[in-house]
């Protein structure tokens, strides 16, 4: 039977990594059209495209892959084949079929009961696979190849070797092998038996449209993406040692007041790893700018001082919020942040650089301040999550803390990490609330005027998330919301809320970052050159000799 | 090099349902679904300006399939409805007139898409719910071990496709026809899991449709054979005649060499070498006592000949679409190599003799265990024998799926005025913590359950494609149509008989309402009852399945297409 199988529909293929020891594979994840807005999840299997030939087989099965034509040819790229006889030439059709009758009764004493191809492979094949009762599927693309290979563990099965009668050891163990009917189309459903730490999984994304089905499965990549970031956390300690200097600076000083310096000196080195491009930048300028990257260190160097002021802004509350209020009213606070935007592009080249310092320094002071300062609520060190337990059980599982613990002893229980593995924060724009407040009060302690004015810009910025998620509802919601939170925080209770939803500290602390970079370098760029030809990518060899 | 072209920006369409083009283009749509309705439906006739193939259909498949729509939003309502169909076969039209009408309906609300979107979510489950549950009031359960409700799901399918041509007689010929044949598919002995054969439609153009008939086994097209002569097949000890069915090419051609060179020395001919092969693979077919042999492909002909006069009947040409049911029905493996031909894959018939219907000669194959039939389709003219094969191909979808889930829905727009009575009397019992749930206020769900139930409705009133009226009544919520012509003051009972489905009869004070009066609807009403008792020897029936997934899809569609705020087509 010549049938030629072409995916229909996309089948995107993947393995992903986490730090925390869980491999977690999603693989021939296929957009499936029906009616119903289901997921089945099934365990163990993997859905392909459907058989050649089927031939229905109990219990546990053997299988191997194949990377090429199993017929053994008589010619070959080089090779000359002399026909001399018509009964040499019919002698040698028939050692060719005869041989692959013996490679499939080969297979069968092997328990091999699946030949899965990622060639298309002659009739006499498929016959004499039907004969000895192996199912065939062909035309498996490289990554599903490379995916069972990797799963199952085994290598491509090589069929020409010598000695026909050896052992098989390139099996790979499925515990079943069947059609599959999704939808109305027929696939193929093997549940391989993964040699891995993971055990591979299909989802089967269903939806009325295919349009609508690429956009779920790019939600659900982008759900696994979150989850696998959502376990990472930011350790104070790594990166003081990835600078190790600074931390010898550091050493000898009390615990709390060497963590609020290692605080500083970790926005240093992440400003540096993260900035790469602006560093160069920064090296090209002169002396001046140089003294502004020593800037954060000295900052640093008197910061126990500042957190302490800090922290007793927060424990005595203030009228901050008188300010906050005027910005907000209206659509006030909006337009202040353009003309502050305004006001920040006619700050000089070098001021550019001092600012993106700052504001990247404003940032990673939010991170602890998350853990650290946060007198409000979630931050939450939910329980990490081994694999295989079940994640809605313990993403639900929230410890909140408790808020009458006294702000110091928070920061020293959280000295060594900014972010715990696993934080999260209830969804509807509190982060952004969360540190917008921090970086308010972090401008106050300084008296500088331009640190003071963009972190405000960078604070008011923030605010811009809630505004549009409370755009949709009635009016004035977004104001309502503001006060409450606010006023919430001043008075140290916990935050008002009312979402379900949790986000990633992690994920959204990236985010930032990933922002506040994008601005700094757009802000940094002061002449568009359009160009006809499209770039090419030069090697990054020194070139600063060619001028 | 090739020349760069600058890209084109992407048309970019804000709020696209506000639109008048988009809406002038889905009422156009809807307009022209709606007239293809039931079975008095109008026929659309799709042809192009140059001419060729000519297509006449109310069927959805044919009618999607062939036409081509431009806007992005229809695309998206068409693609939905054509998943739907290649599922479940039948209901497209449902879906795609309950699609469009729910469309215009919710946009006309002022409310918010996204609580819309959340209340008709709610509303469907409710719908859902009553539908699986016992005490639903519009489904009967069909019973395998008669033929009475096969019988009117199958009846009601052909009636509702005015393009077949079909008279009375022809439909119950086509309704007997099309159950026998769902009853060979059935196999006698099941295991653990069970598999429908096949019914291949054989198509005979030109003939009339009570000519049609079904056969047990397989039919093969054989212009060659000669009718007069009798059909000599030579059988096996058990009497049975053993078959082998080729899939490989029996022509004598070279097989293709690989990557490499083959040197042929002077005198040796490679052709003359595979027909040896050949006649070699017919003296083991003659040895193994095999009687018919079935190629895929061609067969030499000094091998037929030579298969002939060892008694032999060869057929070849057969086709790919015929090797799954043949080795199926026979038994047999295909085989795949003239070297070694394995006597494990020979297959069994019971017999084998020739048929011919108008001018074709056909073998006919007849296994011993008849999982496969072929039904032989007649129609009058190309156009009607295609939109037959497509309803004869719904109706096997139909008991197939019938035999999975065994309940239909009542028809004649019965289901829907009687669903949209369900939802009117549910959506004013609701408890306050529901619409705290939904949050949204009890206004707007009365709001949009009354947007969904016209929807429904109004799906149930483009079956009437006259003048005349259509009631509901209070008390069972069924569809009653009054043929035209008549003067409004006379007393409505007096014209209805029976109501759309055929359940009801007119058993008096059954207090109707006129359904197309929408903006006066009556509020006050009971939960719809179950039917008391049949009236009519023919119930019009739905597919449950298909009419379950029709509504599921037309409301998640008409969600999706009410939450598109944008649509940015890319232009290059």
């Amino acid at each position: 039977m010549v049938q030629n199988h072409t995916p229909i529909y996309p089948v995107e293929t993947g393995v992903y990594e986490t730090d925390f020891g869980f491999k977690g594979s999603y693989n021939f994840l296929k957009a499936i059209t029906s009616p119903l807005f289901v997921s089945i999840t099934y365990n163990n299997d993997s859905v392909h495209l459907d058989f050649t030939t089927y031939c229905p087989a109990g219990g546990d099965l053997r299988a191997v892959l194949v990377p090429e034509p199993l017929r053994p040819p008589l010619t070959a790229p080089g090779v000359e084949f002399v026909v001399d006889s018509e009964g040499q030439y019919q002698a040698s059709l028939r050692w060719s079929s005869s041989r692959t009758e013996a490679l499939m009764k080969h297979l069968q004493r092997n328990n091999v009961k699946l030949l899965l191809s990622s060639v298309k492979q002659e009739e006499v094949i498929i016959y004499y696979a039907k004969l000895y009762g192996v199912s065939v599927v062909e035309c498996l693309s490289s990554e599903e190849m490379a995916l069972i290979r990797e799963i199952t563990g085994v290598s491509p099965y090589a069929s020409f070797g010598d000695d026909i009668h050896r052992e098989i050891t390139e099996t790979a163990v499925a515990a079943f092998c069947e059609p599959l009917l999704l939808g109305s189309q027929r696939c193929v459903h093997v549940g391989f038996t993964s040699v891995c730490t993971f055990q591979p999984h299909c989802l089967i994304l269903c939806g009325p449209v295919d349009g609508v089905n690429e956009l779920h499965a790019a939600a659900l990549h982008g759900a696994f993406t979150m989850l696998q970031q959502l376990f990472k956390r930011v350790d104070q300690r790594e990166e003081c040692r990835a600078e190790g200097e600074s931390q010898n600076e550091a050493a000898g000083v009390g615990s709390w007041h060497s963590s609020a310096t290692e605080k500083q000196l970790t926005i240093e080195d992440i400003f540096c790893n993260t900035n790469r491009v602006s560093e160069r930048q920064l090296k090209t300028h002169k002396g001046e700018t140089e003294v502004q990257i020593v800037d954060p260190d000295l900052q640093g160097s008197d910061s126990p001082a500042c957190v302490q002021t800090n922290l007793q802004i927060l424990s005595n509350p203030t009228s901050h919020i008188k300010e906050f209020s005027v910005a907000t009213e209206g659509d006030g606070s909006s337009r202040d942040i353009q003309k502050l935007c305004a006001k920040c592009e006619r700050l000089g080249d070098s001021h550019e650089n001092c600012k993106s310092n700052s504001l990247v320094a404003n940032q990673k002071n939010y991170s602890t301040a998350a853990s650290a300062v946060d007198n409000a609520i979630v931050i939450t060190a939910c329980e990490r999550l081994d694999v295989g337990k079940d994640l809605e059980k313990t993403t639900c599982n929230i410890v909140p803390f408790k808020h009458g613990k006294s702000c110091v002893s928070i920061a020293q229980n959280y000295s060594n990490i900014l972010i715990e593995a696993g934080s999260v924060l209830p969804v509807g724009g509190y982060f952004e609330i969360l540190l917008h407040y921090y970086i308010q009060h972090y401008a106050k302690q300084f008296q500088q005027s331009e640190v003071t004015v963009i972190s405000n810009v960078v604070a008011d910025a923030l605010l811009s998330i809630p505004k549009a998620l409370y755009r949709t509802t009635e009016q004035n919601s977004f104001t309502k919301f503001y006060l409450k939170a606010i006023n919430a925080l001043r008075k140290n209770q916990p935050l008002p809320m009312t979402e379900k939803g949790l986000e990633s500290v992690y994920c959204k602390y990236q985010l930032v970052i990933s922002v506040l970079h994008c601005v700094t370098e757009l802000l940094s760029i002061d002449l568009v050159i359009g160009v006809k030809r499209p770039l090419q990518k030069i090697e990054d060899n020194d070139s600063e000799d060619d001028f | 090099m090739s020349r760069l072209e600058a890209k084109k920006p992407p048309l970019f369409i804000s709020e696209p349902l506000t639109k008048d083009a988009v809406s002038q283009s889905l009422s156009l749509l809807s307009g022209l679904l709606k007239s293809c309705y039931g079975p008095a439906g109008r026929l659309k006739q799709l042809h192009n300006g140059v001419g060729g193939y000519v297509c006449t259909t109310s069927q959805s498949s044919a009618i999607f399939s062939r036409l081509s729509v431009s806007h992005p939003i229809l695309r998206v309502l068409t693609a939905s409805v054509q998943n739907h169909v290649s599922r479940f076969s039948d209901c497209g039209l449902f879906t795609a007139i309950l699609c469009c009408s729910l469309i215009e309906n919710f946009k006309s609300l002022s409310i918010a898409s996204c609580t819309v979107i959340k209340i008709s979510k709610h509303l469907l489950s409710l719908c859902m719910d009553y539908l699986k549950s016992e005490v639903c009031g519009c489904r009967v359960s069909v019973d395998f071990c008669s033929l009475e409700t096969l019988r009117c799901l199958v009846h009601s399918i052909l009636t509702s496709k005015p393009a077949c041509m079909l008279n009375k007689p022809e439909v119950d010929h086509l309704t007997t026809l099309i159950l026998k044949a769902f009853m060979f598919t059935v196999p006698c002995h099941v295991e653990t899991n069970a598999v429908l054969g096949k019914c291949i439609i054989v198509p005979v153009k030109g003939r009339r449709v009570l000519d049609s008939t079904v056969l047990p086994g397989v039919l093969i097209e054989t212009p060659e054979i000669q009718l007069a002569k009798p059909l000599t097949v030579k059988r096996s000890c058990s009497n049975m005649i053993k078959i082998a069915l080729f899939c490989v090419s029996m022509s004598g051609d070279l097989f293709n060499p690989e990557e490499g060179t083959m040197t042929v020395h002077h005198g040796i001919s490679l052709e003359m070498s595979e027909l040896n092969q050949l006649l070699n693979v017919g003296k083991q077919l003659v040895s193994d006592e095999v009687g018919l042999v079935v190629c895929q492909k061609v067969i030499h002909p000094s091998l037929k000949q030579y298969l002939k006069e060892n008694h032999i009947v060869a057929v070849d040409r057969a086709g790919l679409s015929l090797m799954e049911p043949l080795s199926q029905m026979t038994g047999s493996k295909p085989i795949g190599s003239i070297h070694s031909v394995s006597p494990s894959s020979y297959g069994s018939l019971k017999d084998v003799c020739i048929e011919s219907f108008a001018s074709k000669h056909f073998v006919h194959l007849i296994p011993n265990d008849t999982v496969v039939c072929s039904l032989i389709l007649c129609n009058r003219n190309e156009t009607a024998w295609d939109e037959l094969k497509r309803a004869c191909e719904t109706a096997e979808h139909v008991l197939q799926l019938t035999i999975k889930e065994p309940l239909a829905l009542l028809g004649g727009g019965c289901t829907e005025t009687h669903l949209a009575s369900y939802i009117r009397h549910k959506s004013c019992s609701l408890s306050t913590s529901t619409f705290k749930d939904i949050d949204c206020s009890q206004t707007q769900y009365q709001l949009v359950a009354d947007g969904f139930c016209r929807s429904l409705e109004s799906v149930a009133c483009s079956l009437n494609h006259d003048d005349g009226e259509i009631l509901t009544d209070v008390v069972y919520g069924h569809c009653w149509f009054v043929p035209s012509g008549f003067p409004s003051v006379s007393n409505l009972s007096d014209l209805v008989s029976k109501c759309g489905c055929g359940i009801n009869g007119n058993s008096g004070n059954l207090n109707w309402r006129l359904l197309q009066g929408q903006f006066g609807s009556p509020i006050i009403q009971g939960c719809p009852k179950e039917p008391s008792g049949k009236v009519a020897d023919f119930l019009t029936l739905d597919c449950f399945a298909a009419k379950c997934s029709g509504l599921q899809v037309a409301l998640e569609t008409a969600n999706l297409i009410l939450d598109l705020s944008y649509v940015i087509e890319d232009q290059n």
